[in-house]
């Protein structure tokens, strides 16, 4: 799997996550995830991934990032994450990813956010 | 049908004045024999050790004793509360901590804390070792430095116990059992407001253990830490270089689990705890 296919993979779950899109019921925004070289604007609305775009970062408007490499999002993808790889703020604390932008809409929406990251976990 | 089954904890209140205001302070204990007085991480309560109150192994030795800090649980704020901004410090939290072992006369007991309950309990034995049988500090280190912004957690235009809940839940290894996940992160949403940010200004902020903690004598009292390897906050290294600092401390890393040993996974924890109580004087 690349990144595309697990982000897809979230996607597809998150359809299948009522509790989650309970949760993401106010998140309308759009998030850029970096990973390495590529980037990956997540656009939700209502708590639905309604779009991924890829190396659109300079087109697009986004709202906070998660700034990490493709090694760390696949350990984080991991059935069950090595220590500092199992949380984005774990990653950012090993200078393995940087948050940036509206750090606040991010925490007010931290649950929904991380668990929808960890849909991506699982066989890779 | 399913039997009750009525647990053997027992609640009561005890009103001690501390730092001149007058607390109404909640404590639960079990068992009896050796006091052993527990306390909880920041943002939360007693509920926290409930599954060590109700360990028969353990409360066969001793009387279990954990108490909500004030503000904290079912522990109320003082009087005036409303109008006070509520900022935990090392001398409210030792006295506080002191007050209770007086008032329920608890003679050499043993003192484990987790987080900054862990701190307060290396910062008592600085001073009080003598009075104490040894310290169980738990996801303790002598400094931790803030990974976050604590005024995320006391905002008004959002719920700071679910904004803490999700912020803590980096601290809680994936391995944990869902069920004791989501119980401790739910005592961080059901905490007043201000009250973690409080808490996280003491532990964040107040870096008065570092120059102490090398005067602790552990001749006076064992101390062990006991530290999770998924523990963000403090990692096994923080709690190792503190360690390193009082001759005659001993530590073991705890495998998969995070900060919240003692709730987050209490059948992983208790051999732990055990191993560590077994060390006590």
């Amino acid at each position: 799997m690349n990144v595309p296919d697990v982000l897809n993979r979230i996607q597809i779950r998150l359809n299948e996550t009522p509790h989650l899109l309970r949760l993401g019921r106010m998140f309308s925004t759009s998030v850029l995830l970096e990973a390495g070289p590529d980037s990956y604007i997540l656009t939700f609305e209502k708590g639905v991934l309604e779009d991924i775009r890829i190396n659109s970062a300079t087109k697009m408007p986004w709202s906070f990032a998660l700034r990490t490499d493709e090694n760390a999002l696949f350990e984080f993808w991991q059935p069950i994450p090595k220590p500092g790889f199992h949380d984005i703020f774990g990653l950012a604390k090993m200078g393995r990813a940087q948050i940036e932008g509206d750090i606040i809409l991010l925490v007010r929406n931290l649950r929904f956010f991380k668990e929808t990251l960890a849909l991506g976990r699982g066989t890779l | 049908m399913t039997l009750a089954q009525i647990e053997k904890i027992t609640g009561r209140y005890v009103t001690l004045d501390i730092a001149g205001q007058s607390q109404r302070i909640y404590f639960e204990e079990a068992g009896s024999g050796i006091p052993l007085l527990c306390l909880h991480t920041a943002g939360a309560d007693n509920r926290q050790w409930q599954h060590i109150l109700n360990d028969d192994e353990i409360t066969d030795r001793y009387r279990v004793i954990a108490f909500d800090m004030p503000w904290h649980g079912k522990s109320s704020p003082p009087e005036g509360w409303e109008i006070e901004e509520y900022l935990l410090t090392t001398e409210v939290y030792i006295e506080t901590v002191l007050a209770i072992k007086s008032a329920l006369g608890l003679v050499s007991p043993v003192l484990a804390g987790c987080s900054m309950g862990g701190r307060i309990a290396l910062q008592i034995a600085v001073d009080y070792s003598a009075d104490f049988a040894g310290f169980v500090a738990i996801e303790a280190s002598d400094f931790q430095p803030a990974w976050y912004d604590i005024d995320w957690f006391h905002r008004p235009d959002a719920h700071g116990g679910e904004m803490g809940a999700a912020l803590v839940s980096a601290n809680i290894a994936p391995q944990s059992p869902n069920q004791h996940r989501w119980l401790t992160q739910w005592m961080f949403m059901q905490s007043g407001p201000g009250v973690f940010r409080g808490d996280l200004s003491f532990y964040t902020k107040d870096e008065s253990l570092v120059g102490r903690v090398s005067l602790i004598d552990t001749k006076q009292a064992p101390i062990h830490f006991l530290v999770g390897d998924y523990d963000l906050t403090c990692t096994p290294e923080n709690a190792r270089n503190t360690a390193d600092k009082i001759k005659g401390s001993t530590l073991t890393v705890m495998e998969g689990i995070g900060h919240f040993p003692m709730s987050e996974n209490p059948a992983l924890f208790r051999s732990y705890f055990l191993d560590a109580l077994a060390r006590m004087g």
